[in-house]
């Protein structure tokens, strides 16, 4: 699969550093989880985590 | 009150191991050819032209992604109608090759239900197609029923809704824009990162990087958050067809029904001339404000200084409709302030009980469930892994797909049964058009020549005969009765 540059036409703003398990992301929403966390985690650990970044779609409607 | 007639045209992505963008097209056109059910391989495309503006005039040419360009230097596709590769399916609904993306249009439906479980029967024949394609190209073909690639393309969900020709056009862009804004917050997908300006970490809609005009015809680029397409698929001099474009692909079939009934209810308020008159400051950044206030009530600047909220602008429709449709127990009515009080309660249960909110709409859904995953692992939003768990929500594979496992442990408001589902897929259960449709592909489908949202064409024993269907009509089961194709286009004129 030929990767592309990133698209030239959007702009980013830079990304600032983070380090792991600092004050990342949206606060953690009081929900309780869905059922069955366990099996949840599991399917999520066993998707390839670079699949977002191979990813890539033409522009449609 | 007027039922209003609607569909729900959904481009999905995908992806097909060892292929890029740069293959997407032919293999798009590959794999809605490998759609393994009955149907009609034609459309009569001569009634659309995308080009057409709702305020009177036609434009030029229509803007592309000058990065989608860049694709197809020195390579041909072929003709238009053979890169298309349209098929009108037994339920006449239609499937096609839309720039690169399978795209399922639904048959026109009545009913908040109708149209969620045809969304439904959308996802299965783009999954019959992709695994027929799948064993053909003998790769791995995943679909994706979302908005975006994560590195700056989007493809579209797009409503359509029939509305009357006589409607000012200003006063359905003022009366629709505060609830296109706003309803996003019970209907938007939900998004890990940004794909324009300041970084962020999670928002509510996946296409709000997208919008960068309030208004214009386009859908490629330049997006608008009103559209102003003007193919009404209907008789011009009555009709428009409303084109939604900056709805997003939902999974929770609650959030379908939502995103559907948000927009009829304010079409029924500008029809009545009941709309609340909100002025937005600035509808794009607007919308982009709300997208981004996920944990606020996503605030929205007025003119002259003030500001209200996404909540308060949905109430402000939702609210004089409960009053103003109270004395109408007709099935329309009472299905639409069924699933607008479902509304109000999940507006009210966004903070009060977010455990409840989060199994009616998506973006909560997803933030819920890749929240566990960001605590588990320690990983920072900005991890790569956590947009490629973005993107397996919605892989709509069973068994596959976050949402997939979602519903089957319960923890998102129940599917369409699979029976209503199996049965959408090559039925229509409503007096619609869409009936008339399904009812020729299934049963006269040697003599069809071609179809369209508006005609019918045959080849009879007299020679081709184009039929009109007329969306305000109803279309009776009765006519599944017709003996012959003749019997069949007498009782459609008849009608």
């Amino acid at each position: 699969m030929t990767i592309y540059a990133e698209r030239t036409t959007r702009r980013m703003d830079p990304e600032p550093e983070r380090k792991l398990g600092d004050d990342a992301g949206p606060s953690k929403p009081d929900v309780k989880r869905p059922g069955g966390p366990n099996e949840l985690l599991k399917r999520m650990k066993r998707v390839d985590p670079d699949q977002a970044k191979k990813y890539r779609q033409r522009s449609g409607q | 009150m007027r039922p209003i007639l609607a569909g729900l045209d959904t481009e999905y992505g995908f992806s097909v191991e060892g292929r890029g963008a740069e293959d997407q097209i032919d293999d798009a056109k590959a794999l809605v050819r490998s759609y393994p059910g009955e149907c009609l391989p034609s459309w009569d495309e001569r009634s659309e032209n995308p080009r057409n503006d709702l305020r009177g005039f036609r434009l030029g040419s229509l803007s592309r992604d000058p990065e989608d360009a860049k694709f197809d230097e020195g390579r041909s596709h072929g003709p238009a109608s053979e890169v298309r590769s349209d098929r009108v399916l037994l339920n006449g609904a239609r499937f096609y090759n839309d720039h690169g993306h399978p795209e399922y249009a639904t048959p026109e439906t009545w009913s908040l239900s109708e149209i969620a479980a045809h969304d439904r029967a959308g996802d299965l024949a783009v999954l019959r197609a992709a695994a027929a394609y799948g064993e053909t190209c003998r790769g791995d073909v995943r679909v994706y029923k979302n908005n975006t690639d994560f590195h700056g393309a989007s493809y579209g969900t797009h409503e359509s809704y029939l509305v009357p020709r006589s409607i000012p056009i200003d006063n359905l862009v003022n009366g629709l824009m505060p609830m296109l804004v706003a309803r996003q917050v019970l209907c938007g997908a939900g998004k890990v990162g940004s794909e324009q300006g300041a970084r962020c970490d999670y928002q509510i809609s996946q296409r709000a990087d997208f919008f960068s005009e309030p208004i214009n015809a386009e859908t490629l680029f330049r997006r608008p958050v009103f559209n102003t397409r003007d193919e009404p698929h209907a008789d011009p001099a009555k009709w428009i067809r409303l084109h939604v474009i900056c709805g997003e692909s939902n999974l929770v079939s609650t959030a379908t029904k939502l995103k559907v009934a948000l927009a009829k209810v304010a079409i029924h308020l500008v029809e009545t001339g009941n709309q609340p008159m909100w002025r937005l400051a600035d509808p794009v950044r607007a919308f982009k404000a709300v997208s981004r206030d996920p944990d606020g009530e996503g605030r929205i600047d007025l003119e002259g200084r003030s500001w209200t909220t996404a909540r308060q602008v949905i109430e402000s429709y939702v609210v004089p409709f409960l009053a103003c449709s109270s004395g109408d127990t007709g099935p329309y009515a009472t299905e639409m302030r069924e699933h607008l009080g479902t509304a109000i309660a999940l507006l009210e249960a966004r903070f009060s009980d977010p455990e409840r909110f989060a199994r009616s709409v998506d973006w909560a859904a997803k933030r819920a469930v890749l929240s566990q995953y960001v605590d588990s692992e320690r990983v920072p939003w900005s991890d790569p892994s956590l947009q490629s768990l973005d993107l397996e929500y919605h892989r709509i594979d069973k068994g596959e797909g976050l949402f997939q496992v979602l519903l089957e442990l319960g923890a998102v408001d129940p599917d369409p049964t699979e029976d209503d589902v199996l049965d959408r897929a090559i039925n229509v259960r409503e007096a619609t058009r869409a009936r008339a449709r399904s009812i020729a592909v299934t049963r006269f489908r040697d003599q069809l020549a071609t179809a369209s949202w508006g005609t019918l064409t045959f080849n009879t024993r007299l020679g081709e005969k184009c039929v009109q269907l007329p969306p305000e009509k109803t279309y009776p089961v009765t006519l599944e009765r017709c003996a012959t194709v003749e019997d069949f286009i007498m009782e459609l004129e008849r009608t």
